[in-house]
């Protein structure tokens, strides 16, 4: 009898809310990767950043976050027909000309408030947008209307702070936590910068470790456009851990 | 071609099933005769003469004045459903309907479907035909028996030795035909075109073709309206903010439905609320790109419902789309990769751009 009750109380959420409001847990399928090319895509465990659910970028400044970040989007740009920033900050689209984005795939959302932001990325995941940027924190009452939305239409997710806060941390299925080692001189030159990239929290697969990746600035008179950022995996060290089903925060 | 004909009482006699069986003539006085039943036939009334004649024939007929409106209601709602079975559809408030059948997968279904529905409008058996074209399916229909069907595989031979009077001409030009000795169908389609369009200008070249067979009428097909709505009537007034989205989100997919069979997107939104003791509040807006999902249609009726403070308990909701256009174009990005729904997304970013003005959003245009 309790059985009838509860399949009926099902079907009722399913009929009300959509057929993927309700999901069994024997039925959810297991996350889907979107290979990025980048050597993020070793540090999830499952070939790629997961689709349709919240990929964390965290690290203080000049950490090179963004810059990993940037080059997922110009990849997305060209893999998606809607890649979009939802920018909270101050998001200049000059700096992804480096990427060799595809213009015509990239929208960017300038919101002039963090609700706005929330509601904006909420909305657009909703409606199945391939990637989607994050660039600043969302709105504690955002974060589950934009994880349900990214997991019905599998939207790649990925957003960039300095420290997240405590909800957004929660929210996220894989964090990434950069922080710059070494800068890299030549010929008493800047040239660029030595980062770590480790991952601090993984709900799709067991925590991998952490990698050192090598960003190279531009050097010489060639035009920007010509210019694409090096982000190279330098000497990756995975640090085995006990496997467990998530790291925490 | 193959088409279906199927043959059924004018339609204003439709309107009165309660008079089958009896004499019935439609008109207004002082008029001519609309529609007449058959069992006035014995009587020699025909539609076009005048009512004043037809009364003096049949003084025993029930005289009913015609309705053209429900009569055109009527045609429509026939032509809608008749639509559901065959692509090219036309039907005639003279009680003719017919359906092309070509291409159609399973044309004996549909011509079956046809018959039970028509059946359902008219409350009569209809009579069918199933030829090459319009005319020789029509003539065929004629001579079915109520509820049969009458196949025509050759369209001359079937033709030949119907008389001539079953040609659309009007009653000099069919006595000229007489008078040349052209009494059959036959007759007309061995001589060539030229010679009869000589004797009767263009209708003579038309009838030659039509007595061959050769169709050259096509029919006139029926369109769905570029409008459609949904509405919900609640029997006690509604305050409660999750219902209406409830019963607004069972609406869109009511109407997305719709719009999926049609090949539609909606480029209008109109939603209307019907309030208790006070004047209807309505919201619209005209968007850029067709609507036609689910998920499109109520995220932007959805976001109005959740900020929308109507004046009164709501008693209806109805969902009007009153532009409507082709969605096919939308299979142009079927090879966008990676997300499929990429209409969905740029619907999104209208409604947040409409929410918050049209800066939010940018495309950049890189160098």
């Amino acid at each position: 009898m309790q059985e009838v009750a509860l399949e009926s109380a099902i079907n009722s959420i399913r009929v009300r809310f959509g057929s993927q409001a309700l999901t069994r847990a024997a039925e959810m399928p297991p996350p889907q990767p979107w290979s990025s090319g980048t050597p993020v895509d070793q540090l999830t465990g499952i070939g790629g950043l997961p689709r349709g659910r919240l990929s964390l970028f965290t690290g203080s400044g000049t950490s090179g976050k963004l810059t990993v970040a940037l080059s997922l989007l110009a990849r997305a740009t060209h893999e998606f027909a809607h890649a979009i920033v939802v920018d909270a900050g101050g998001f200049d689209p000059w700096t992804l000309t480096s990427y060799s984005p595809e213009p015509g795939a990239l929208t960017v959302v300038r919101a002039p408030a963090l609700e706005v932001a929330g509601e904006a990325a909420a909305t657009l995941a909703r409606a199945g947008a391939g990637f989607i940027l994050l660039l600043g924190d969302v709105p504690e009452h955002w974060l589950g209307p934009l994880e349900s939305g990214a997991n019905r239409s599998g939207t790649v997710l990925v957003g960039v702070v300095d420290a997240p806060n405590r909800a957004l941390a929660h929210a996220s299925s894989f964090s990434l936590g950069f922080s710059r080692q070494d800068w890299i001189w030549e010929r008493g030159q800047l040239v660029g910068l030595r980062v770590t990239a480790r991952c601090v929290k993984n709900r799709v697969a067991p925590p991998l470790g952490e990698t050192e990746l090598e960003i190279r600035y531009p050097l010489g008179t060639k035009p920007l456009t010509d210019y694409r950022p090096r982000i190279s995996e330098v000497a990756m060290r995975l640090k085995e851990v006990e496997p467990c089903a998530s790291a925490v925060v | 071609m193959r088409v279906c004909c199927g043959l059924t009482g004018h339609l204003e006699l439709a309107r009165r099933p309660d008079l089958y069986g009896r004499p019935v003539i439609v008109g207004r006085w002082d008029e001519h005769v609309v529609a007449a039943s058959e069992e006035t036939l014995p009587f020699g009334v025909t539609p076009g003469m005048a009512m004043r004649q037809a009364e003096h024939l049949c003084p025993q007929a029930v005289f009913v004045l015609p309705d053209e409106e429900a009569t055109i209601r009527i045609r429509e709602l026939i032509s809608a459903a008749l639509y559901d079975f065959a692509p090219v559809v036309e039907v005639r408030v003279e009680g003719i309907a017919w359906l092309d059948t070509s291409g159609v997968a399973a044309a004996g279904l549909s011509i079956r479907n046809a018959r039970h529905l028509l059946l359902k409008a008219i409350g009569r058996e209809p009579r069918l035909g199933l030829a090459p074209g319009p005319f020789s399916a029509r003539l065929a229909a004629a001579r079915a028996r109520p509820g049969h069907l009458l196949r025509v595989a050759d369209a001359r031979e079937f033709l030949a030795p119907l008389p001539a009077r079953e040609l659309p001409l009007d009653a000099e030009q069919l006595e000229r035909l007489d008078l040349l000795g052209l009494r059959s169908l036959g007759a007309i389609a061995a001589i060539g075109p030229r010679e009869l369009e000589s004797q009767l200008g263009r209708d003579g070249r038309h009838a030659v073709l039509l007595a061959r067979g050769l169709e050259p009428d096509q029919l006139d097909a029926w369109r769905p309206p570029l409008f459609t709505s949904a509405h919900r009537q609640f029997e006690e007034p509604v305050e409660d903010r999750e219902a209406l989205l409830f019963v607004a989100r069972g609406l869109c997919s009511d109407l997305a439905s719709e719009l999926g069979l049609r090949g539609a997107g909606a480029k209008h939104v109109r939603v209307r609320l019907e309030l208790e003791s006070c004047e209807p509040e309505t919201r619209e807006s005209i968007v850029r790109h067709p609507l036609s999902s689910t998920a499109e249609l109520f995220g932007l009726i959805g976001a109005w419902i959740k900020e929308w403070q109507p004046s009164a308990p709501i008693t209806e909701l109805w969902i009007e789309l009153p532009v409507l256009e082709g969605a096919g174009r939308r299979q142009l990005r079927l090879w966008a990769g990676g997300d499929g729904s990429s209409e969905e997304v740029t619907a999104a970013l209208e409604r947040l751009q409409e929410r918050f003005g049209e800066e939010l959003v940018q495309r950049p245009r890189l160098a």
